[in-house]
């Protein structure tokens, strides 16, 4: 079976950021894949693992990328497909037009996503890319088989909880909650050297969207932190009465 | 048609008057927007089981639309980023606020688990947004506008078959829908403890429920459906009651909407009292059951 991922490469959650003249200042930043997408990339390696094939890590984005391609290769992926370009793309319209035109001519039998990349929270490119593709979809997926051809997907949506299936090819968008992802090993590492990523220069285009401002939301003020047995206690059963009521 | 088009997730025969509070929400954006452009708005209802020609058809009847919204929840934005697809028209999810500059529409968005709020507008038409449950105030008395349902007959042979349809929690209010949320975190030790925090929400009424940390659903003590945080469900609350819960920068991002975050912990030192309104020093076997007897006392006054 032949799977691609998409990874995102996107700051790391911890990161403190910083408003730059164009979007954010990158100066600093430690990068890593998104959340999701690590996972999905944990997920493509377990379906090899089981029934044999090859996992392509594919990531847009300028040459910083590349590094997350390598990680992707160093866990277990066997070729890496960087679409590069001068900006990290954000509009959603963009990216997975990009990644449709990469994707479409390659073959691949299953394509991995995050359910959402944690920088710009977009929601939306394993849908969109599904539609461009002409492939069933689905996301949030917290648990993957795939038998004779056949994904059996299981997934939360809101308070219920969905079993689906479908025949490849297809786009599966994971959330984390599917498993945390292995470390690289120290022979991973090593192997990743050697192995090739292919880099296709994309010329992206205008979309739509225009980001008018940027702000970094104004911290909240101080609140009142006491031992209980000093009052504060009764302070918050008011407080929550009072809401309780309204 | 109207320009812009709220989208309803309807099951069965829903009616208006099954409305869920976070459609009502989003009426009350289409109704402030039209208003403020000069335009009219209607409700679609839709059947999402068959979500893929669900989406199909919604593109087809909304190419002349110039704006749709849904609520941003699970059914919601997987069903609009299809529509978005079809349309390949743009689209805001998960938006928190919106405003009208002359004649363009401008969306608040969090960006970077909350780190960042981006004002984004778009070049195009129709533009797609979603608004995150609990950001907007309801629209109240049914207002008397246009409705349209659009009727599927159950496929033949869906693209994505869904196999099963089980319920996860008992609980009639979801998480993102409650104006007070008591969550619990590691520091309750095991599931044999949610008791303590089940009479707190009890007392609180029926616009209480319950929530929890990733680690709590992880080790399913609860339900997946409670968990929230960047990974989990992201929610705006009245009031967030956060039981034994550090405050990991990744839990913060999905409750930082709170109008009002109490936190009870035994460590002075945890991160959560940082983003705290209140915050109770102490033991939390001790605390609940006090705030628990406490507000009982005070609601039989
Ligand atoms: C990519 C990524 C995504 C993540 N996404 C999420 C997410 O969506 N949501 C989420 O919640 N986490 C998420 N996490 C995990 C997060 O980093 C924390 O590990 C997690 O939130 C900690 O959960 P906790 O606060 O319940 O447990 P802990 O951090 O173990 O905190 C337990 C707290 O309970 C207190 N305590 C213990 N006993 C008592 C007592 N008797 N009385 C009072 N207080 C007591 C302790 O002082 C402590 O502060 C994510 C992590 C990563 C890396
Ligand atoms: N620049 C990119 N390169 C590769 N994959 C991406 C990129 N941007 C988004 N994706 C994929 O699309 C998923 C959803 O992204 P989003 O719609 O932005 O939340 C991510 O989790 C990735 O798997």
């Amino acid at each position: 079976m032949k799977i691609a991922v998409c990874i995102k490469q996107t700051p790391d959650t911890e990161a403190r950021i910083r408003i730059g003249p164009e979007g954010i200042d990158e100066a600093g930043l430690t990068w890593i894949i998104s959340p999701h997408d690590e996972s999905a990339v944990e997920q493509a390696l377990q379906l090899k693992e089981r029934q044999g094939g090859h996992v392509t890590a594919i990531a847009l984005g300028p040459g910083r990328v590349e590094s997350a391609i390598r990680e992707a290769l160093a866990m277990g992926a066997d070729s890496g497909l960087h679409l590069a370009c001068d900006v990290m793309p954000h509009d959603a319209v963009v990216i997975a037009r990009a990644l449709a035109e990469a994707i479409s001519p390659r073959a691949f039998d299953l394509v991995l996503t995050g359910e959402q990349s944690i920088d710009q929270a977009g929601s939306q490119v394993p849908q969109r890319l599904a539609v461009a593709l002409r492939w069933p979809c689905v996301t949030a997926v917290e648990s993957l088989q795939v038998v004779d051809g056949i994904v059996r997907a299981r997934r939360p949506v809101e308070q219920e909880e969905e079993a689906v299936q479908f025949a490849v090819p297809g786009v599966v968008g994971i959330n984390r909650r599917i498993g945390e992802p292995r470390y690289p090993s120290f022979r991973g590492i090593m192997q990743a050297r050697r192995k090739t990523i292919e880099v296709v220069r994309v010329q992206l285009g205008a979309g739509p969207e225009m980001v008018q401002r940027l702000q970094i939301p104004a911290p909240k003020a101080a609140g009142q932190v006491q031992e209980f047995g000093s009052g504060i206690e009764r302070e918050v059963a008011n407080l929550l009465a009072g809401k309780a009521a309204a | 048609m109207p320009e812009i088009l709220v989208i309803i997730a309807a099951s069965g025969d829903a009616t208006d008057g099954a409305e869920r509070s976070t459609s009502r929400e989003v009426a009350h954006v289409a109704q402030d927007i039209a208003s403020q452009m000069g335009w009219q708005w209607g409700k679609v209802f839709v059947p999402t089981d068959y979500i893929d020609a669900c989406a199909e058809a919604l593109a087809q009847h909304a190419q002349s639309a110039r704006l749709l919204l849904m609520a941003a929840t699970a059914k919601g934005k997987d069903l609009m980023a299809r529509v978005a697809g079809h349309l390949a028209a743009p689209l805001a999810q998960d938006c928190v606020g919106y405003r009208v500059d002359v004649s363009t529409i401008i969306f608040r968005r969090p960006l970077y688990g909350g780190k960042l709020l981006a004002d984004v507008q778009y070049a195009a038409s129709p533009v797609l947004a979603t608004f995150r449950p609990r950001t907007q105030p309801a629209l109240g008395a049914a207002a008397d506008v246009l409705q349209h349902v659009i009727g599927l007959a159950p496929e033949a042979d869906p693209r994505v078959r869904v196999e099963r349809r089980e319920a996860e929690t008992g609980r009639a209010l979801d998480v993102t829908e409650a104006a007070i949320v008591v969550s619990g975190g590691r520091g309750m030790q095991g599931p044999e403890h949610w008791p303590i925090l089940e009479e707190l929400v009890s007392v609180l009424g029926p616009r209480a429920t319950l929530a929890c940390s990733r680690p709590v659903s992880d080790e399913g003590w609860r339900p997946r459906a409670e968990h929230v945080g960047q990974t989990g469900r992201s929610i705006a609350p009245d009031v967030y009651v956060a039981v034994g819960i550090s405050g990991a920068i990744q839990h913060v991002a999905g409750i930082a909407g709170s109008r009002c975050i109490i936190a009870i912990n035994k460590d002075a030192a945890a991160p959560i009292f940082e983003v705290a309104d209140y915050g109770i020093v102490g033991d939390l076997f001790a605390v609940v059951p006090a705030l628990t007897k406490a507000i009982r006392v005070l609601k039989a006054r």
